[in-house]
């Protein structure tokens, strides 16, 4: 059944060690490095440092679809899998979806994903 | 001068009004109180993954630290609000008063206790903040036996975790079947189904008598019948009760259990407000006047108070939408249930993904989904739309939600 096993393939390290990862607007105008401990999702990691452009209303229950990003210019291979539900939320994303579309709280931290920049699209709610 | 707005109760509702307030263009005091003394966090993960240990502290924040100077939002955590005088605009905390123009009650709910015969025993808890949580956790982990009294939505969560994590788990329910309000029966047979596979053991039509305990900690629960059921920890999750006590105090209305608002969220006292958990507010979803708590009905009355606040136009109701997960089901509902309707199958409950539909007529009512999020994003958008569906095609779990509906040229 879905909603497990997301990214197990990748190396999350331990819990101490942090992964840098960039946030950048839609425009490249703003960029926010950020760095969080492996193991933590995309979506927490900008919630603990306050980078604005992420929502997320649920929590990283993937239920909301406001902690959308687009991933053109992360590596693809060092991404989770998208799972079926995912997929789903991502129909009702504010902002267009577009094939790079992800939804942060489904991506965790790993060494791969290390200064990795992920680009906020214009709106979530 | 420059004006005030505070906002007591800084959790889902609290902390939403205030980034929707900065948001809509307040240039005002914002000041947020909360009792806890914690960062504001996410409370569904209470229940679950942090619950379960995968989850920390820092994961499940509502927003990080820096949020609230940035926003410059005068966050007081730990300082319970002790007064409101409508009449003075004034509350008074422990440590000071404060003035304001407007006011937002996010006080939330408390969880409803069992008024029986050692009820005050070690080991018996209830579960809403994270300090509950973060008691319970190393409770759980070195219970063999949990009893749950209580088969709603926090209870059926727990009782997961705790299944999960191979302990010994018993359910105890008043009505003969789960979630009786919020469900309909073939909803609430399946979830029992799911549980019972998962090694769950249920009461149902059971009531409480007493604990039992022996040096001051809770050793078994006693029902009505007498049956005994030993237990290392005991979790009541009973519903809960709105914290109305400032509200009463400030003489605003009370009906339905919590403060009356309007469709603005305005209480009988033109300057204040109130959301989430204590709000209530009619329901055209519902037709009657009610409580609804859920992380989607605070978030929502935040943005619609901090609009009106704002002096921007409301957004018009939205429609409730709730989800549990349990075990690998993502339970996700969209409207509410109500009796008399329609009910459709759409899937195979075998399989474990499909959707209840319920419809008056032709319009969808609600919708209660079991891992099939697009049918709960599309029947969202149904309900809001009021769209009549083509019954056969929502039938037809093969077909869309979203395309299910019957075309102007048909």
């Amino acid at each position: 059944m879905f909603g497990e096993g997301a990214g197990l393939e990748l190396d999350i390290g331990g819990m101490d060690e942090k992964v840098k990862i960039v946030f950048q607007s839609l425009d490249g105008d703003r960029r926010i490095e950020v760095a969080a401990p492996a193991g933590t999702s995309v979506m927490e990691a900008a919630i603990m440092n306050n980078v604005g452009g992420i929502e997320a209303e649920c929590g990283g229950a993937c239920v909301c679809a406001t902690c959308h990003v687009y991933c053109d210019l992360v590596a693809p291979d060092s991404l989770p899998e998208q799972q079926i539900d995912e997929d789903d939320m991502l129909d009702m994303t504010s902002a267009e979806r577009r094939p790079a579309s992800r939804l942060s709280c489904q991506i965790k931290l790993c060494r791969e994903l290390d200064g990795a920049v992920f680009i906020l699209p214009e709106a979530q709610v | 001068m420059t004006k005030a707005a505070i906002i007591i109760g800084a959790s889902h509702g609290g902390v939403q009004a205030a980034a929707s307030l900065r948001q809509g263009g307040w240039d005002g005091a914002v000041r947020l109180f909360s009792a806890e003394d914690a960062l504001p966090y996410h409370r569904p993960p209470l229940s679950k993954a942090f619950l379960a240990g995968e989850k920390t502290e820092d994961q499940i924040l509502l927003r990080g630290e820096a949020f609230y100077r940035d926003s410059d939002i005068d966050f007081r955590r730990g300082e319970p609000v002790l007064r409101l005088d409508a009449a003075q605009r004034t509350i008074e905390t422990g440590t000071g008063n404060y003035g304001y123009d407007k006011l937002i009650l996010a006080t939330g709910s408390r969880a409803r206790r069992l008024p029986v015969d050692g009820a005050n025993l070690a080991g018996i808890v209830t579960l809403r903040s994270l300090h509950d949580a973060r008691l319970i956790r190393p409770a759980l982990e070195k219970a063999g036996s949990v009893v749950i009294v209580g088969g709603g939505f926090i209870g059926l969560e727990i009782a997961s975790t705790a299944a999960k994590a191979g302990k010994t788990t018993t359910v105890v329910e008043a009505q003969d079947r789960l979630l009786a309000r919020a469900l309909p029966a073939a909803m609430s047979d399946f979830l029992r189904d799911y549980h019972r596979m998962k090694g769950v053991t249920f009461h149902f039509g059971a009531s409480v008598a007493a604990f039992e305990g022996e040096a001051g900690r809770a050793r078994a629960v006693t029902l009505a019948d007498g049956q005994r059921i030993a237990a290392d920890l005991i979790v009541v999750g009973v519903g809960g009760e709105a914290n109305i006590d400032l509200a009463s105090q400030a003489g605003l209305e009370i009906d339905a259990g919590g403060v009356r608002v309007d469709d603005k969220g305005r209480t009988s006292n033109a300057d204040i407000y109130a959301i989430g958990d204590v709000a209530a507010a009619h329901n055209p979803h519902a037709g009657a006047r009610l409580r609804l708590e859920s992380v989607q009905n605070a978030v929502d009355q935040a943005r619609m108070a901090a609009a009106d606040i704002c002096g921007a136009a409301t957004p018009a109701a939205p429609v409730p939408w709730f989800w549990t997960d349990q075990y690998d089901l993502k339970v996700q509902m969209a409207g509410l249930s109500r009796a008399g309707t329609t009910r459709l199958m759409r899937g195979d409950p075998d399989d474990g993904a499909f959707t209840l539909l319920e419809l008056d007529g032709d319009r969808l009512v609600a919708a209660h989904s079991i891992n099939r999020a697009a049918d709960h994003m599309a029947a969202r958008k149904l309900i809001a739309a009021g769209t009549p569906l083509a019954i056969d095609e929502a039938r037809d779990a093969t077909i869309a939600l979203a395309k299910a509906v019957v075309r102007a040229d048909a």
